[in-house]
Parts: structure tokens; C-alpha cells; sequence
């Protein structure tokens, strides 16, 4: 079942573009993006201010019109009511009535969306809104306005829930919640779309990322696959002299404690350690340098121009 | 569909804006009422006043359904369109109910519940109208013995049935504007401008037909203010509107041309409303 839920593709976009403007003012925001975003997964959204993430966000819901390519909900053009239906959204941290509660909000979003009001008390546990939804949206914090979001995204029980920067403003209880909150909707099957900016709970989330500059996507990978792509490695290795003349051709680093990091894959490392022992240098540590998604996220988005 | 209505309903009837556009005429009547008996329950006796026909007592109780044809009862009507539509560009919530609904759902929901609650709030002025007119007869101010029920209901429906034109005309166009602009400032002040100018129709169609005679003749007989206060005009004195053009010229059409005229324009701004409002990119 759940294997079957996992094929179901919730979220197709295909060679989606949008030009803002005409002739010499035209400006591209999204440029011929292509991915896709199945049932059960939690794909990750990346890329600097002014990516085009937004625009991409916004043209999934309806609320922009593409200049070309298309959006897929579920197999249904995004016009599909039924389609868009099965999606919830958080967009722009919530955008609620200020002079409703945080209830009556929901009830209003509920109303508008013809469905049982019974889950709004649901939502509001799940996000432990429960004691602060008789207060005014106006008088709400950053992060209640969020979790807000988040329950008015879980309303109507979706099956792809798209979150655009669902950590802004939580505390760090928050934040750990809210990582624990998207894991959960991908275990019960859901889709998730996740757009942020916070890598470290990116890297922690998503079973799949996309990353996205200039409009652009530039690279569609798993996690782990975009986290295993080590291009160095380090080496600690007696006598350093001796290691450093034998991986001359590698662009050694050595480093004062006693490390060298060379220019290579994991695949590599045997051969590496066959020289090392073949020249009597002591091979005591290999491995490949471990990644994170910051330093992964800036070196493909960094202008090289700049 | 019910459910979009609703759903508009629930989140204006807790809008301060609500209250100060839309139920502000029966609390101002109810009020007024109130201070009114009152004063004849304390004020010393006067001299009877002159008895009044029964239809002269009919047309007089049914005066407040005049009021959303009037300039400040269009431009308050105009208001509350204005922060239905213009306000979720405002508050940024467009993007929370676009993807739960049809765009002209939520359009139609709109105009529902602008028209229905300023209709509403007339049908309770009225209300309260004709029970303070029953509680100062028990005072001292008789009603007409000729006043029967029927002819009550009659009257009032059919003034209320009029009154149906100006609040559909002023939510129509406050809420093109509205969408064309995506601000409530700026549609409340473009609407005040439109009612200031059919104010000074007389004027304006003067000063230009002078210069453009043939055109001016054009644009009174085509734009939509000389068949709204003519409509008016048959509404409350059952004869038409004559806007004097120059010495010898002057403009005055039958209620038929004028309803047909307006109804046409009401259905374009709609129209306009729900395709600019379909198309439109919401960042």
C-alpha cells in the first residue's frame, strides 16, 4: 500500500516558465522547471532570494498564471478543482483575516473550502494552537501565525501539502516540532513540497531535494545521494613529507594537524592507500570529507561572475 | 456555492467596517427612534398637525428605502463593497481561499453578500421604521384609517424593489475598481469621485456641450449617471430627469431606456470584474 502510494506522482511541473513584464522590461523568474514530487516523500525546495521559489510555489496553486510549461496536480491540469482539493498550502508565513481568531479563521477557510468544520479543533491540536484560537490573528506572534498556517494547510486533509518556509520565526521547540510534524505527513503518505531557507532542517527532512537559482533548476537529487558526492578526501598519513609527494598530483593540503586532503572520490580511496603503502608511508585514517547541504547549497549557487 | 456565501458572510459580520457602512442606518434609525419616543412620552401636548391621506402615511414610511439611492447612502454601500473586494488584496488573503475555490465562486459570493447584507440591514431600518410609526400612533400620533396592511406591504416592497438597482449599480462598480486597483483607499475614492460627478451632471453638461455638443448628447445618453438619477428621479416623483444641456437642448429619456441602459452597464462591470479577476496574477 504504502509502496503503491510512493509511485503516485502528487506534484508534476513540467518545462514550467514565468516572464514578468514585456519586451525590454521583461524579467524571467522561472525558467523550463521540470521535477516531480511523489506520494509519501518530502521533497525539498532550495535556493537563494529572488530563485524563483515563490513564483513556482504560486503557480502550483493557481494563483499565478505560467507563461508556458504546466502544472500537474495528481494527474489534473491545476484549473482541476478535485485536484486542488487534495492540496494544502502555507504560503507567505499564513495570510489570515487580522480581525478574525485564529478559529474563526479556520472556520472561514473551511466554509469557503464546502468541509466539515469538525477538523478544526484537530488542527489546531496538532499544532498547539488549541489555548490561543479565540485570540485575534493581529495579536498573533511570527510562529503562531506559522503553526496557523500549518493547521489552515492540514484543514482539508490533504494529500500534498505544499509549505513554503513552514520554520520562519519558531523557536528552536518549534522548529524541532515542525520537523517532526512534516516527517509524520510523509509517513501517513503525504506529499510534501517543503520550501526553505534553514538547510540543516532541509537536510534533516527531505528524502529528495531540488535546488533552484536564478530561476533555474540546477540539480534534482536524493539526499543522501546529493550529500555522498564528496569530492575530497582526507588522509592522516606518516611521515606527511613522504604522503604529500606521493599524492603530488592530487593537490595535496596539508594541514597542521596532521591531515592531508586530497582531491578524490570515495571509489579512489583503495588506490590512494595502495600508492601510500607502495612509497612506506603509514596510512593510519581515510575517508571522504563529509558534506553538508550548506556547503553543497553554495557551491552551486554562488555566481562565479561575482 | 452556498458554502462560499457563507463562508463571506462569517468573516464581514465581524468587520468593524461592517458596522460602520452597513448597520449603521438601523442602529442610526433605531436610535433616532428611540430618542423620538422619549421626547413625545415627556414633551407637553401640541397642536394637532394638519391629518394626513393614507397614501401620503404610506410613501412616507417607506422613505428610508430612498436612502441607498442617495449620494452618502451609494458612497457607504460603495465602501463595503470596496473592503469586501479590495480588502483581501489588503490583508494578502486571496492566496489563502484561490486555491480552496472557483475564482467567480468567490466573486459571486461576494456581490451575494454585499447586496444581501446592505438590503439586510434597509430591510431592518424599515422594520424598525414602521414599529416606532405603530408605538408613537399608541402615543399620540394617529395613523390614517384609511393605512391597511396590504397597502403597507405593497408600498414598502416596491420601494424596496427599487432601492435593488443603486446597491447592485454602486457594489458592481466598487467592485471593478476594486479589482483594477487591489486597494481599498483608492476604490472608495474613485467611487466618491463617480457620485461626486453625477452630482454636478447638470453642469458638466452644460460646460461641454457648448464645446462638443454632439458628443456630450453621446456621453450622457451612453454613461451610466444620467440613467441612475433618472431612474431615481421616476422612482421617487414618477417623472423622469431632465439634464439641461443649453439653452435648447436638454436630455430626458423614459425609465425603460434608463433601466435597460443601466442594466447593461451593472452586467459589463461584472463581467469585466470576473475576467480581469480570473486572469489575474496574485504574488
Amino acid at each position: 500500500m504504502q509502496n503503491h502510494r510512493r509511485e503516485t506522482v502528487a506534484l508534476e511541473l513540467r518545462d514550467l516558465s514565468k516572464t514578468y513584464g514585456r519586451g525590454a522590461k521583461a524579467k524571467r523568474a522561472v525558467s523550463d522547471v521540470t521535477l516531480s514530487v511523489r506520494c509519501g516523500e518530502v521533497y525539498g525546495f532550495l535556493g537563494p532570494n529572488g530563485a524563483g521559489k515563490s513564483t513556482t510555489i504560486r503557480m502550483a496553486l493557481g494563483l499565478i498564471r505560467p507563461t508556458s510549461g504546466e502544472v500537474r496536480l495528481f494527474g489534473s491540469q491545476v484549473t482541476d478543482r478535485d485536484a486542488l482539493g487534495r492540496v494544502g498550502s502555507l504560503v507567505d508565513g499564513g495570510t489570515f483575516y487580522p480581525f478574525l481568531s485564529g478559529r474563526d479563521n479556520l472556520r472561514v477557510l473551511a466554509r469557503t473550502r464546502g468541509i466539515d468544520g469538525r477538523r478544526i479543533e484537530e488542527v489546531l491540536e496538532r499544532v498547539d494552537l488549541t489555548r490561543d484560537a479565540k485570540r485575534k490573528f493581529k495579536g498573533y506572534s511570527t510562529g503562531m501565525k506559522q503553526r496557523l498556517g500549518v493547521a489552515a494547510a492540514l484543514l482539508n486533509d490533504p494529500d500534498l501539502v505544499i509549505l513554503d518556509e513552514p520554520a520562519n520565526g519558531l523557536d528552536a521547540a518549534g522548529i524541532q516540532d515542525m520537523r517532526k510534524l512534516i516527517r509524520a505527513l510523509a509517513d501517513e503518505g503525504k506529499a510534501v513540497f517543503l520550501c526553505s531557507h534553514l538547510l540543516h532542517e532541509v537536510q534533516q527532512v527531505c528524502d529528495r531535494l531540488a535546488i533552484v537559482s536564478k530561476g533555474s533548476l540546477i540539480r534534482e537529487a536524493g539526499t543522501a545521494e546529493l550529500l555522498g558526492t564528496s569530492l575530497h578526501l582526507t588522509i592522516e598519513a606518516r611521515p606527511m613529507d613522504a604522503a604529500l609527494k606521493v599524492l603530488e598530483a592530487r593537490r595535496p593540503i596539508g594541514a597542521p594537524s596532521g591531515h592531508i586532503t586530497v582531491e578524490g572520490t570515495s571509489e579512489e580511496a583503495p588506490a590512494i592507500v595502495r600508492e601510500l603503502v607502495a612509497a612506506g608511508v603509514d596510512v593510519f585514517r581515510i575517508a571522504a570529507e563529509e558534506q553538508n547541504l550548506e556547503k553543497v547549497f553554495l557551491e552551486m549557487t554562488s555566481d562565479p561572475d561575482a | 456555492m452556498l458554502d462560499a456565501v457563507a463562508a463571506e458572510a462569517l468573516k464581514m459580520r465581524r468587520h468593524r467596517g461592517t458596522w460602520l457602512m452597513v448597520w449603521i442606518f438601523p442602529i442610526a434609525i433605531f436610535l433616532i427612534a428611540l430618542a423620538s419616543l422619549v421626547y413625545y412620552q415627556f414633551a407637553p401636548a401640541s397642536p394637532p398637525a394638519d391629518p394626513q391621506s393614507a397614501a401620503a402615511w404610506i410613501a412616507d414610511s417607506a422613505i428610508f428605502w430612498r436612502a441607498p439611492g442617495s449620494a452618502p447612502g451609494r458612497i457607504l454601500i460603495a465602501g463595503f463593497a470596496a473592503l469586501l473586494f479590495a480588502g483581501e488584496y489588503s490583508w494578502n488573503t486571496w492566496k489563502l481561499i484561490i486555491p480552496a475555490r472557483e475564482r467567480w465562486q468567490l466573486i459571486v459570493a461576494k456581490w451575494t453578500v454585499a447586496v444581501g447584507f446592505v438590503f439586510a440591514a434597509f430591510v431592518l431600518t424599515d422594520l424598525i421604521n414602521l414599529t416606532t410609526e405603530w408605538l408613537r400612533s399608541l402615543q399620540d400620533s394617529a395613523i390614517p384609517e384609511d393605512v391597511t396592511l396590504s397597502g403597507i406591504l405593497a408600498a414598502h416592497a416596491r420601494a424596496a424593489a427599487y432601492a435593488l438597482l443603486p446597491i447592485a449599480y454602486a457594489t458592481a462598480f466598487a467592485a471593478l475598481f476594486a479589482v483594477l486597483t487591489r486597494s481599498i483607499l483608492a476604490t472608495v475614492i474613485v467611487s466618491i469621485g463617480l457620485v461626486i460627478m453625477e452630482g454636478m451632471l447638470a453642469i458638466l453638461g452644460v460646460f461641454f456641450h457648448a464645446r462638443a455638443p454632439e458628443l456630450t448628447r453621446f456621453l450622457i445618453e451612453t454613461l451610466p449617471p444620467y440613467h441612475m438619477l433618472n431612474l431615481i428621479e421616476w422612482a421617487n416623483r414618477k417623472t423622469g430627469l431632465v439634464s439641461p444641456l443649453g439653452p435648447e437642448a436638454s436630455v430626458a429619456l423614459g425609465w425603460t431606456t434608463s433601466l435597460t441602459a443601466l442594466v447593461a452597464w451593472i452586467g459589463l462591470a461584472m463581467a469585466i470584474t470576473l475576467v480581469r479577476f480570473s486572469r489575474q496574477d496574485l504574488n
